[in-house]
């Protein structure tokens, strides 16, 4: 009840002009919205990029929320809209390269330093398919990351992240299979 | 402690600005009243009140059509609430919602066919079509300017928000149009007028979902 009070009053301070009351909206709602992203989505990754968006969206419709009622079912309201229109946009969008080991990739010096061209195959399978995504549009087809953003309905920065953590992922793969 | 990602915190703090909270549905609903008057009485001040006005008397003729409008205004206010995030409708009650104005229509077309019945013999087609089509047309305002009215809003379901307003706009349009038509006949009143009331609810839904298709989205235009 008071934790509701707070969140409220919170959200009421970041309405009217408060903006570190975000970081406390974040650090106090965050688990929950993942918690639930992730039972929605069952990708981590894919949980963590909708929690961003999660938190986006509420800050774009901030002016929705009525302090006289709860925070939650608001935040949640939206979290699921986002979770579905996250949904639709895959389901409209028909290329996806799942299977990467039939793809001829180009090796980067930055690869070859940890493994053969086999191996790299190997471990970008086991990129989440949303960062995977990114990382071969980018880096093995030559689609900048407007493109790639265009394609994917998403923003330049969302698909320059999503690339910029896939390789993350991928080296941290490869460095495993390097041990 | 869970610690908000620098990018997302710089890309929030870079359109930031305090903001005024959206007055509640309700209060918000006002701002259709003024549309819905002007639809009560556009109909009969362009053409004529209904010739068998004497025989329905003041509540078979205003009463009636008051009471449907303020249905129609309470249906335009179930869909701005509709549009906060959080405050959606059950699917029973959106049923509800949905179901009470065609019970409403029907029960005012009984009501008048009761206490005036007027056949409509030649002309089917052509009176049939000027009574949609001048309902219909009466209710495009309304849904427009309600329509806003939710875009504003954050509607997760357009569809249902817009299919809501739509139906009350075309309550609001009917109750006018019908201090008009004196055709009580109710083969008339359910193709005729209940049809457009169907039309302005499809076009309400489609009208929402391109408007909120406009509304700047992190899914589909931008995000992290």
């Amino acid at each position: 009840m008071a934790e509701d009070h707070r969140l409220r009053e919170l959200m009421r301070e970041y309405q009217s002009g408060r903006f570190e009351a975000f970081d406390e909206i974040y650090a106090s709602i965050a688990p929950a919205v993942r918690r639930y992203l992730l039972s929605q989505a069952r990708d981590a990754a894919k949980a963590d990029d909708l929690v961003q968006e999660t938190f986006l969206q509420m800050h774009r419709a901030r002016h929705t929320y009525d302090p006289t009622f709860p925070l939650m079912p608001w935040t949640m309201a939206i979290a699921r809209h986002v979770w579905l229109m996250d949904r639709r946009t895959l389901s409209r969008r028909p290329w996806a390269p799942d299977d990467v080991t039939a793809m001829d990739l180009p090796v980067k010096a930055e690869a070859a330093s940890f493994a053969d061209r086999v191996e790299v195959r190997r471990a970008l399978g086991k990129v989440a398919p949303a960062r995977r995504n990114a990382v071969i549009q980018h880096h093995v087809l030559g689609f900048s990351f407007k493109e790639i953003a265009e394609r994917a309905g998403i923003a330049e920065t969302a698909a320059k992240l999503r690339s910029s953590r896939g390789m993350q992922q991928l080296r941290t793969l490869l460095k495993g299979q390097d041990k | 402690m869970t610690i908000a990602p620098a990018e997302l915190r710089a890309r929030l703090a870079a359109d930031y600005q305090p903001v005024r909270p959206l007055r509640s549905p309700w209060a918000r609903t006002l701002w259709i009243v003024p549309l819905a008057v002007v639809a009560l009485f556009a109909a009969s001040i362009a053409f004529n009140v209904r010739q068998d006005a004497p025989d329905l008397g003041w509540l078979g003729v205003w009463g009636l059509s008051i009471a449907q409008s303020v249905m129609g205004v309470l249906v335009v206010g179930a869909a701005l609430r509709e549009s906060i995030p959080g405050r959606d409708w059950s699917r029973g009650a959106i049923a509800l919602w949905l179901a009470i104005p065609i019970v409403t229509v029907v029960g005012v077309t009984l009501a008048s066919w009761e206490a005036s019945p007027v056949f409509l013999g030649a002309g089917w087609w052509l009176v049939g079509g000027i009574c949609f089509a001048g309902s219909a047309a009466t209710a495009l305002p309304v849904v427009a300017f309600a329509s806003i009215l939710a875009a504003r809003a954050y509607p997760t379901r357009p569809a249902v928000a817009g299919a809501l307003l739509g139906m009350g706009a075309g309550l609001m349009a009917d109750a006018g149009w019908r201090i008009f038509c004196h055709f009580s006949e109710p083969a008339h009143v359910l193709s005729a007028h209940l049809a457009a009331v169907v039309m302005a609810t499809m076009i309400g839904a489609l009208v929402a979902v391109r408007l909120c298709g406009l509304r700047p989205s992190s899914v589909r235009r931008g995000g992290l």
